[in-house]
């Protein structure tokens, strides 16, 4: 039985492979199509490399004194190769893996990371020459970390802002106006950043990475712990502001459901090698009919089983379980992004 | 230059530290236990001596200097060396390093709030304090704004050792060894511990040139009328060593910083 559902699984795999070749395709005439920055491109990378470099670290006492003195560098590829171009106004999920040369990519887009080969756009300049001048065109979101003044009210980092990046009064006054019909941020806008709540905070970021309307906004993992009212209300306030702006994104994210909600076009990265890069209808076509069957058995121990809805019936599985165990609980998750990440990256791996 | 930013910056910054006004009272408090420390200390030294004058520099003297030189300490300290490493060990930095601002300006300008603050909450109770205890042994003239003008040169010479030292966590990633040194070398040797009078000849010779005076020892001289600086020879000569200081750690600053963030932009720090 088991055997057969894997042998189903596999069949599908040819699925990814023919579409592997579509990507491949596509990928090729956005390579040929990228010829010189026209001014509807918000960034262009050309086989962008980034490598490290890295001491190769010695185990145990010893090997840290030898450390101390040695010359003994490795090598590391964090982003390898990497073709992409976003247009104007695109909202994009840039995802893939812990590790995966995500941030690394970022940071380079934003210019604090010079490229080791390659070349990179972003807004049709050179992000990491004049990288204080280009800061003025972008924004930044780390979900970690927050760019407001700690001690003070929200609204004095929006006043400080304003006078860091030259904000005219008029426009100041009209984003808040913006602010306000999109989110209720009165009951925030006099409370300083240390007592906010990890959602306030991340939305308050946002809204200041938003608040000298920059052409591109970099959102790294913006809804990184939040709860689900506020996962719903930052996905909301993103959306708003890219239709009310024309704002370009690109977001990072491990939640399918910031993808589901936000992104037309994903971009997929792994060991920093873009192996995905398409619309996400294609990406649902291909894996969205996967289930993972949770039972519970009688030791209180979950059995996972990734079942195709497609070819086979998940209902037809739980019954086939139930003769040979007993079950005391289903569950029935939707495919998590990581999985998707995962049988996309073992498709392009044959 | 903007001066709107620029005023932005400082205001957000005595915003912030009067936040922290506890932070304030107790660093007044800290001072009190140090002085009474050097009140005793330095009341043996000058009984021990036998002379009430030494150095040139009477018991009275001492204590004048040495108060003053500890709340202008607490107007100078800059803790740029704790913060850089702080934010290079959290990746902070490269929040910092996409300010719309040149690095080295946004941090200078992001202390000067603080400066102002201690500067209206420690120094100038302190001086007032000193003022009336001693009845005139303080200069009332110009020499205040002369002392005024030095000490912001000596705020700026303070910033620019602070960015040298700072940049060595990018190699190093911790920077608590090379800041308590230079904390140390630099409180000796600009006479905020010790008035530099008392210091061997040779070496005085020999640190009257290093820029670590240009920090304690020129601002205070000019306030008391020491060294020379009631003479319009003796301020210049004061002015121009404090000058040339500072466009040589600005320079020096500038190029190490420069080629220290090139290794956060190649290596990713």
């Amino acid at each position: 039985m088991e055997y057969s559902y894997k042998n189903r699984a596999f069949t599908n795999y040819y699925h990814a492979d023919n579409y592997n070749i579509l990507v491949i395709a596509q990928k090729r005439k956005r390579e040929n199509e990228m010829s010189e920055y026209s001014g509807n491109e918000a960034v262009i990378m050309k086989n962008v490399c980034k490598d490290f470099k890295v001491l190769n670290r010695h185990e145990g006492l010893k090997g840290s004194i030898k450390d101390l003195f040695s010359r003994d560098y490795k090598t590391v590829s964090a982003v390898k190769d990497v073709t992409l171009t976003v247009n104007r106004g695109e909202i994009i999920g840039y995802l893939g893996p812990n590790g995966a040369g995500k941030s690394t990519t970022i940071k380079m887009m934003t210019g604090v990371l010079e490229p080791t080969s390659g070349e990179i756009l972003v807004n049709g300049k050179v992000p990491y020459k004049n990288r204080t001048e280009n800061c003025e065109n972008i924004g930044v979101v780390f979900g970690q970390r927050s760019q407001l003044w700690w001690s003070l009210p929200l609204i004095e980092s929006f006043k400080l802002l304003r006078d860091l990046y030259m904000v005219p009064e008029k426009d100041y006054q009209d984003m808040i106006a913006l602010y306000q019909s999109l989110v209720d941020i009165e009951p925030i806008l006099h409370k300083p950043v240390r007592e906010m709540s990890l959602g306030q905070r991340t939305l308050s970021d946002i809204l200041a990475a938003f608040l000298h309307n920059p052409p591109i906004v970099f959102l790294d993992e913006p809804t990184i712990g939040l709860d689900v009212s506020m996962k719903a209300k930052i996905r909301e306030l993103i959306l708003g502001l890219n239709k009310e702006k024309n704002t370009t994104v690109i977001l990072t994210t491990h939640d399918m459901g910031d993808v589901d909600a936000l992104c037309k076009r994903i971009v997929i990265i792994d060991k920093g090698t873009k192996i995905y890069d398409n619309d996400i209808d294609h990406l649902k076509t291909y894996f969205g009919s996967y289930r993972t069957l949770k039972i519970k058995r009688a030791d209180d121990t979950w059995e996972e089983t990734l079942i195709d809805d497609k070819t086979t019936d998940v209902m037809d599985v739980i019954m086939e379980k139930r003769k040979t165990m007993k079950i005391k609980d289903v569950k029935i998750d939707e495919i998590s992004t990581e999985e998707v990440i995962k049988k996309i990256y073992e498709g392009s791996a044959k | 230059m903007n001066p709107k930013r620029l005023l932005a910056i400082t205001r957000a910054g005595i915003m912030e530290s009067l936040h922290f006004r506890l932070g304030i009272f107790v660093t007044l408090f800290a001072n009190l236990i140090y002085l009474v420390l050097v009140y005793y200390l330095w009341k043996a030294i000058y009984a021990s001596s036998g002379t009430t004058v030494v150095n040139g520099m009477t018991f009275e003297d001492t204590m004048i200097y040495l108060i003053l030189a500890t709340a202008l300490f607490n107007f100078l300290e800059m803790f740029v060396v704790w913060d850089m490493s702080r934010s290079i060990q959290s990746g902070k930095i490269v929040l910092d390093l996409l300010k719309p601002m040149r690095f080295r300006k946004y941090t200078f300008w992001s202390y000067t709030g603080n400066h102002i603050v201690q500067f209206v909450l420690t120094f100038i109770p302190t001086f007032v304090v000193v003022m009336i205890v001693t009845k005139g042994a303080i200069p009332m003239g110009l020499n205040l704004v002369w002392f005024l003008a030095a000490t912001v040169i000596a705020l700026m010479i303070n910033y620019n050792i602070e960015m040298l030292i700072a940049p060595i966590c990018f190699f190093t990633e911790s920077t608590w060894g090379v800041n308590i040194v230079k904390e140390t070398i630099v409180l000796l040797l600009s006479g905020a511990t010790i008035p530099l009078a008392f210091f061997p000849e040779k070496a005085r010779m020999v640190v009257s040139y290093l820029p670590f005076r240009a920090v304690y020892d020129i601002p205070l001289s000019i306030l008391l009328g020491k060294n020379g600086s009631d003479t319009w020879q003796g301020l210049v000569s004061l002015f121009a060593l404090q000058l040339a200081w500072l466009l040589v750690l600005t320079l020096a600053g500038n190029l190490f910083w420069n080629s220290a963030v090139k290794k956060v932009t190649v290596n990713g720090g």
